[in-house]
């Protein structure tokens, strides 16, 4: 067959690096995508661009559909650290906003300076808890810790549900199921004078301080021995069950500090579907990273400029937001494309 | 079949594992692949099966240029390989794994494969007594060898490579083989059979071919290399010191007291086990392998967690029912099967040689501190290559079993619990590790030693425990006079101890 051709292709590209290589998949196959829906590629993506990075709004706005993706592919990228696969994001990061909401409302005719602490805490921990339910069932029960956190997922978000369409219903929003205001106090300190707040920083400090322990500490060699070999971490002495609750309780605080910070800041209220996949995204960009915690940076930036992008297509290009859902699948597809054709075969 | 290696080489980084091999197999002969531990006999194998594609060189079939690419190739041009690492899938059972293995199952065969009859006659030709519905994971060594060998037989080869399958088969299991394998050269096909040791030459090999560092040393007719002959190509002038045991002194006490030990494993049991290790002793545990060996060993180890009874060590209880001391520094543990059991294939052998201990290691782990000490460690046991950063999986099965026994022997533990530590060893290494486990003992660990090998038990240890159908049926000092009675006691017959 054409084999050598093949191998001195891949050879000629391996310099050019998977990130390159990958970035062109992507811009060919959206052109493509654009070209099928009948529009003319170049000035699609010339709009996509301009709503992603067009202007110091766009880029804010990006920056703000970035903030919770991180912080969710963190929470997905700690419990593969022991081989766990969590889809779970999604899900915490409601038990998130309902946890920190419910500290916010107790507190509400006076908010004072803990309000904000303490909210923070109580989002993580309500994250927290119903990613421990999951690891817990894993490790207890040997329930698959992918199935439950699916369907802890539809639990969380009917959850938020019911509480804004019943008890925590403000009454002055009249028909709109949502919760009162949060007060100012509740709300994380907005970074040069945009939407994006403060989150976002906390997100990347705890990414590189992820990455340091889990790359430098003797925690970060058990875990890896875990993944690679679980029945020799036993043999070893090595304690799964703790470890993986562990991961999974850190993963699941972090999914719930994005939902209780993305409820107070942004949207400045609880209502229902305010995670908008950001889960999902979440999880997606811990798979494009390989779980590597810096990697997840940039490509939570990526993703969230991709996603923010849609709304500038529906304003200038009409064409339905949802088209950026496609081109986020085609992102991911041109990734699985690239790291198929280098490594197949791959010699050694 | 006719098949014609020329010049094949295979780099893997910075080591040369395949360097220009020329090999001629032929349809009805038994071909015999010796040499030391990393000599290329597994690599030079996976590249006639199509698992890694050479660097240079040329396969001919039959007087056919043939290029292999993948191991459907190899089936496709009427190769079967069994491999040294098993490839059955421990969760399914007997019946799935034939089924999923045999080329007529369709990919969409789903939860059918409980029913499947594909591919189950020759398993059924060559054992009949392993159970199909049985999951693999619950089966012998021995029964999952047999199992792997229906699966490479279900292709109907006609070239069919066997890579140390007697290395972890009792004395029963090996004559069953060795026939197998005779009977298949018979019928016309033929064989590689890789092996380390000389019995499985004179028994079943025509010919045989010695490599080391990568090449074929040596080859010629079996009738032509007597055991004095092979041993000197595979080992050169080296002298193999015979390694011995020091006599045990009367009065040595205790140092290991297995008490009313009973535990459950996926496959077998043990019941009640009761054994006293004196300080420098050598206990061997005999016994058809299935029979609780697995378990026991687990249970001593503090692997698994016994039903009831402990495991005191030096006058304290070190493992019991909901209790579990760590084993480190205290008890080491070759288990068998080390792929599976024992290292973390896809991390770097400095991290693997510190497995056990981690949590003696300082919170921020000094990386260039652990791989000078493995480094060392490498060296002084001939874990080769001797690179701390190379991943374990990359290891020549022989290798890996060294890195296991390199990390579990360094120290000056209490117990020592081995299984089949020498499995896949070459000559030189089986003596080399017989020392340093002789050597602790002699240095006061006591040693729980479990063994398919008859021989080896009896010249090596001070006494033998039979183990049977989970109990110990008794125990006798290790003695030509009491093999008949081991024997008796390893098939079930308690009473012909008069024998
Ligand atoms: N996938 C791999 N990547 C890197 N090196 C490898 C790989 N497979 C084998 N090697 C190296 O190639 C050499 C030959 O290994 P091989 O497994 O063929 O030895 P072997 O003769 O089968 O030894 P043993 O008797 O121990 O099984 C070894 O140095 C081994 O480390
Ligand atoms: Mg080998």
């Amino acid at each position: 067959m054409s084999g050598g051709t093949v191998d001195r292709a891949r050879a000629m590209a391996a310099p050019l690096g998977r990130p390159a290589l990958a970035a062109a998949a992507f811009v060919v196959l959206a052109a493509a995508f654009f070209a099928v829906i009948g529009r003319n590629p170049l000035s699609m993506i010339g709009v996509v661009l301009e709503a992603a990075a067009g202007d110091s709004y766009a880029i804010g706005e990006s920056l703000v559909r970035a903030t919770p993706i991180l912080l969710c592919a963190l929470a997905t990228a700690l419990p593969a650290r022991v081989g766990l696969i969590s889809v779970g994001a999604e899900g915490q990061f409601y038990a998130g906003a309902i946890a920190g909401t419910g500290t916010v409302l107790s507190m509400l005719p006076t908010p004072g300076w803990t309000m904000l602490p303490l909210m923070l805490v109580t989002g993580a921990l309500g994250g927290m808890a119903l990613s421990l339910l999951a690891g817990l069932l894993r490790t207890g029960l040997q329930v698959n810790e992918t199935i439950s956190t699916l369907l802890t997922n539809y639990v969380a978000a009917l959850l938020v549900t019911w509480l804004v369409y019943g008890p925590w219903k403000s009454p002055a929003s009249q028909g709109w199921p949502a919760t009162v205001e949060f007060p100012a106090a509740a709300k994380l300190p907005a970074l040069f004078d945009s939407r994006v707040h403060a989150g976002l920083l906390i997100g990347i400090a705890l990414a590189v301080v992820l990455h340091l322990v889990l790359t430098r500490s003797r925690w970060g060699l058990v875990l890896d021995v875990l993944r690679s070999n679980p029945r020799a971490g036993l043999v070893a002495g090595l304690d799964f069950r703790r470890n993986a609750l562990i991961v999974m309780a850190l993963g699941g605080a972090l999914a719930g500090l994005a939902g209780i910070a993305e409820t107070a800041s942004i949207q400045g209220r609880l209502q229902s579907d305010i995670a908008g996949g950001a889960g999902f995204s979440g999880f997606l960009v811990a798979w494009l990273a390989r779980n590597h915690c810096l990697r997840i940076i940039p490509l939570s930036l990526l993703v969230g400029a991709l996603l923010a992008s849609g709304d500038g297509l529906q304003m200038f290009a009409q064409v339905p937001s949802s088209v950026t859902l496609v081109i986020q699948g085609l992102l991911f597809v041109a990734v699985l494309l690239v790291n198929g054709w280098l490594d197949r075969k791959r010699p050694g | 079949m006719h098949l014609q290696l020329r010049s094949i080489a295979k780099r893997f980084g910075a080591i040369l594992a395949v360097d220009g091999v020329d090999l001629d197999v032929d349809g009805g002969e038994v071909l015999a692949l010796l040499g030391e531990n990393g000599a290329g006999k597994s690599t030079l194998m996976k590249l006639l099966y199509g698992v890694h594609r050479p660097d240079a060189g040329q396969v001919t079939i039959d007087g056919r240029a043939t290029r292999i690419d993948s191991p459907r190739d190899a089936m496709a041009s009427g190769i079967g390989m069994v491999f040294q690492q098993f490839s059955v899938i421990p969760a399914l059972t007997v019946r799935e794994n034939l089924a999923l293995a045999h080329a007529s199952t369709p990919w969409f065969t789903g939860r059918g494969a409980r029913r499947a009859t594909a591919g189950l006659a020759p398993l059924a030709a060559i054992a009949p007594d392993v159970p199909m519905d049985a999951r693999v994971s619950s089966l012998s060594v021995g029964q999952m060898q047999l199992v792997e060998l229906a699966k490479a037989l279900q292709q109907d080869p006609r070239l069919l490579i066997l890579d140390e399958p007697t290395a972890v088969l009792g004395d029963d299991e090996v004559r069953r083989l060795w026939s197998l394998i005779r009977g298949f050269a018979t019928r016309g096909l033929a064989v590689v059979l890789i092996t380390h040791k000389l019995a499985d030459v004179a028994a079943c090999a025509d010919r045989v071919a010695v490599m080391r560092r990568g090449r074929v040393v040596a080859s010629g007719a079996a009738r032509d290399f007597d055991a004095t002959r092979l041993l000197r190509t595979m080992v050169g002038e080296r002298d193999l010191a015979a390694p011995s045991t020091a006599p045990l002194p009367a009065d040595a006490p205790t140092r290991v007291w297995i008490r009313g030990l009973s535990a459950r494993g996926p496959g077998s049991r043990i019941d009640g086990v009761d054994l006293r290790i004196a300080r420098g002793e050598v206990l061997g545990i005999a016994g058809v392998s299935g029979h609780g060996q697995d378990v026991l060993a687990d249970a001593c180890a503090g692997v698994l967690s016994p039903d009831a009874g402990e495991v005191i060590v030096d006058g304290e209880t070190l493992f019991a029912p909901r209790q579990r001391a760590p084993r480190a520094g205290r008890v080491a543990y070759i288990p068998e099967q080390p792929i599976r059991n024992a290292v973390a294939p896809d991390l770097p052998l400095a991290l693997n040689l510190h497995l056990d201990r981690l949590h003696t290691l300082p919170a921020i782990p000094d990386r260039r501190r652990m791989e000078a000490d493995a480094r060392a460690l490498l060296t002084r046991f001939d874990v080769r290559p001797a690179d701390p950063t190379m991943a374990a999986g990359r290891l020549s099965g022989g290798n890996l079993q060294k890195l296991v026994a390199a990390r579990e022997l360094c120290g000056a533990p209490a117990l020592v619990v081995a299984s089949h530590p020498t499995m896949g060893l070459d000559l030189a290494a089986s003596a080399f590790l017989y020392h340093q486990l002789f050597a602790l003992a002699q240095a006061g660990s006591a040693v729980l030693w479990i063994s398919e090998d008859l021989d080896d038990l009896l010249h090596h240890a001070h006494r033998i425990a039979v183990l049977h159908r989970g109990r110990i049926a008794g125990v006798v000092p290790a003695d030509q006079r009491h093999r008949q009675t081991i024997g008796a006691w390893m098939t079930g017959h308690a009473d012909a101890e008069a024998a």
